[in-house]
């Protein structure tokens, strides 16, 4: 590969002055909000070792990574055509060995036998918890906004909403709020869940009947503000919700049914068969959704809004469907999050929580709800190893300059997800024949 | 006419885009079980006049009416385009409007689904009500296929078709809602002689075969003159003749109206 031609040393100068810029912007190794400019201090001495550079100087570690793209992008550029056909069936690989039945069940049956044995191997309470709280609540998220963003192409910013809704009402139920329970009278977290989803789907029509009469962007900003207003609204009314504190301890899961006690207690483990249980239920339930007339009907109002109009189909009432339904699942992950952590407080449910649900449902592939698990899992397990163990030189602040890069690729390479649905990979296939590829009015679902 | 034959009627509608005037006082009466066409230069109105119909516009002035034979009569001016659909109007776009991702079958099931009431229920327990309805969904759509002779195309994905095969999948998916009447916007647009043949064919087995009469929009002076009974032309938004393909074939409005220069030649 010759490394030395006009092209390509403009683009390693290209990739210079990004790694310079990446090493000013984010500041000192261990500078959690240090000011820019920083990143050039640290010390050669502090680690000798080969990796102890990456550690300690951040210049060092940005600059690899910006030659070893360098070279990977030349060589690329030069053997895309053999890269992209001998790549092509690795890549369609997913889909089509997921295509036959047999496959597909014995896949499902080695997850079911997986997840229920993975206690036992995870030997650390602390990653048990965060199996719990940062893969199964976020494969629910992930589950309900695909419902939304990938069933029905409504383009949501503002799901973590539903996740707020979803854990105050336990603590608003249980009564551990400072505004008292509801009639005064406190019940227990366990018949939470079915509240806290009814609650959630409420909150879904509610907000889904005025604002679903829009389209692509408009119903994003519109749904980027409620989120902002629920998260505003936790945040300050120190009266009802505590405010920045957030709730005293919600009370644990427990079963009294007669003869019968079981409380979860301290230990993570059933909290993750429970959530386990629920996963399961949503999967079930939003997969025989997907193949229904409710489905179908979703798909088509996707694809063609005046079009499905013209054959009876009731835009408004199913978009507000999608919205509902999928705030369910978003309210159970509330429902959890709450009882397992028992101190909720608005930091659980910024923003930032929206974006990243949508990044799941991007990288897993929209639409395709075991995509859409699996890309949870992945996405929310190296992104808790990197928060965890930092190696490399890693900082909590560099998380979405990598998934920024990341989705980068994603759409490059594979722009339905890693396990793409296949209804959504038609379309998009479609689109890039007809326009050359305008992949973000694919993404809002707007053909306007 | 008798007026129990009325099937759509179309009274003193105007319609305006600001200052623009779309369609000005226009009157359309369509019997039942005709196949009536409306014709007229470009931007003439004629679609404009399909989304009054279709309740994708709201006329500013007149009435519109639907007398269907299941329900009371509909008056369509202020109803939303999905109520009109299910009452029993269908149509096709100018440019085909299909789902594209989806194989030819189920774009023409989707058609045939009852689209009323909730439905979660029934699809997450799939009791013995829903599983009859997607059966007779599924019937109604292979019977539909077979009548466009697209049922060896069945799970082709849509946008592999070829261009007349599209305009035909559109009819039969129009046709999946059970409806009365048919409004086809230039159905065969951009489609060559011999699927031009077909369609023609094809349109008056819809209304010979399936009962379902047809408003037709359409260039195709040809196929307009071969299939439609009566034909109302539209010009700037008024509709300037009205008659048998015969009566318009001479009159002079219609000449005029198309070739723009025989009433300056009598008046020079």
């Amino acid at each position: 590969m010759n490394l030395l031609t006009r092209s390509s040393l403009k683009r390693l100068l290209a990739v210079l002055l990004m790694s310079a810029l990446v090493t000013l912007m984010t500041g000192a190794p261990g500078g959690f909000g240090v000011p820019a400019y920083t990143g050039l201090h640290g010390s050669f001495l502090e680690r000798v070792s080969y990796f102890g550079l990456f550690a300690t100087q951040r210049w060092f570690l940005f600059l690899t990574l910006g030659v070893i793209a360098w070279l990977l992008s030349t060589y690329y550029q030069r053997h895309s055509l053999t890269i992209r056909r001998r790549l092509e069936p690795a890549l369609a690989a997913p889909t089509r060995v997921m295509q036959r039945r047999t496959n597909r069940w014995v896949l499902i049956a080695v997850v079911v036998v997986v997840t229920l044995v993975l206690p036992k191997f995870v030997h650390q309470q602390f990653w048990m918890y965060l199996i719990v709280e940062q893969i199964g609540v976020w494969i629910l998220l992930a589950l309900g906004l695909n419902v939304v963003v990938g069933f029905a192409g409504l383009l949501d910013l503002g799901f973590a909403a539903f996740y707020a809704i979803g854990a105050y009402a336990t603590a608003w139920f249980t009564g551990v709020l400072p505004t008292p329970a509801p009639f005064n009278h406190p019940i227990p977290t366990l018949w939470c869940i079915p509240i806290g989803v009814g609650l959630a789907m409420v909150f879904g029509i509610i907000l889904g009947i005025p604002t679903l009469r829009l389209r692509g962007d408009y119903l994003a900003i519109v749904t980027l503000g409620f989120a902002l207003i629920i998260d505003d609204f936790v945040g300050t009314q120190s009266g009802l919700t505590g405010g920045g504190e957030g709730s005293l301890t919600v009370p644990k899961f427990a079963v009294n049914a007669g003869p019968f006690h079981y409380t979860w207690g301290i230990s993570p483990t059933p909290y993750y068969y429970l959530c386990f249980l629920f996963v399961v239920i949503f999967l079930v339930a939003f997969t025989a959704l997907e193949y229904s007339r409710v489905g179908r009907a979703w798909v088509a109002i996707r694809e063609d809004e005046v079009a499905a109009e013209s054959i009876g189909i009731n835009p408004l009432k199913y978009k507000v469907m999608a919205f509902s339904v999928g705030a369910a699942s978003g309210g159970f992950g509330g429902v959890l999050t709450a009882g397992l952590i028992g101190n909720i407080n608005p930091t659980l449910f910024q923003y930032q929580v929206s974006v990243n649900v949508l990044i799941l449902v991007i990288f897993g592939g929209m639409g395709s709800i075991w995509g859409v698990a699996i890309g949870a899992i992945i996405v929310q397990f190296v992104t808790s190893y990197l928060d965890n163990y930092q190696p490399w030189g890693y900082q909590l602040n560099d998380l979405y300059m990598y998934i920024g890069a990341l989705l980068i690729i994603m759409m490059i390479f594979r722009p339905a997800g890693i396990l793409p649905s296949r209804r959504r990979q038609r379309e998009i296939r479609g689109y890039e024949e007809d326009y050359e590829g305008h992949l973000d009015e694919v993404l809002t679902g707007d053909e306007l | 006419m008798n007026d129990g034959d009325l099937l759509i009627n179309v009274e003193n509608v105007t319609l305006r885009f600001g200052g623009v005037v779309s369609l000005r006082d226009v009157s359309l009466a369509m019997r039942r079980g005709e196949i009536l066409a409306v014709i007229g230069p470009n931007g003439a109105g004629k679609t404009s006049l399909f989304n009054s119909i279709t309740g994708v516009y709201q006329p500013q002035e007149g009435t519109i009416t639907f007398a269907s034979n299941r329900a009371p009569l509909l008056s369509v001016i202020g109803k939303k385009t999905h109520r009109i659909a299910q009452a029993g109007v269908s149509r096709t776009f100018q440019a085909s409007r299909l789902f594209s991702a989806l194989t030819v079958f189920e774009n023409v099931k989707i058609g045939a689904e009852d689209h009323g009431g909730i439905g979660l229920a029934g699809s997450l327990v799939k009791g013995p009500r829903t599983r009859k309805g997607e059966r007779a969904s599924d019937r109604v759509a292979a019977e539909l296929l077979n009548f466009v002779d697209l049922y060896h195309e069945a799970n082709t994905i849509a946008s592999q078709l070829s261009y007349g095969a599209r305009r035909r999948l559109e009819i039969a998916r129009a046709l999946a809602t059970g409806p009365e009447v048919i409004l086809l916007d230039e159905p065969a647009a951009g489609t060559n002689p011999s699927e031009k043949l077909e369609l023609t064919s094809l349109i008056r087995r819809v209304r010979d075969e399936r009962g379902v009469s047809v408003l037709l929009i359409e260039h195709d002076m040809k196929l307009v003159m071969a299939l439609a009974e009566r034909i109302y032309v539209l010009n700037f938004g008024s509709i300037i003749a009205e008659g048998t393909p015969e009566e318009i074939r001479v009159n002079p409005a219609v000449i005029d109206a198309y070739l723009g220069t025989a009433t300056e030649e009598t008046s020079a």
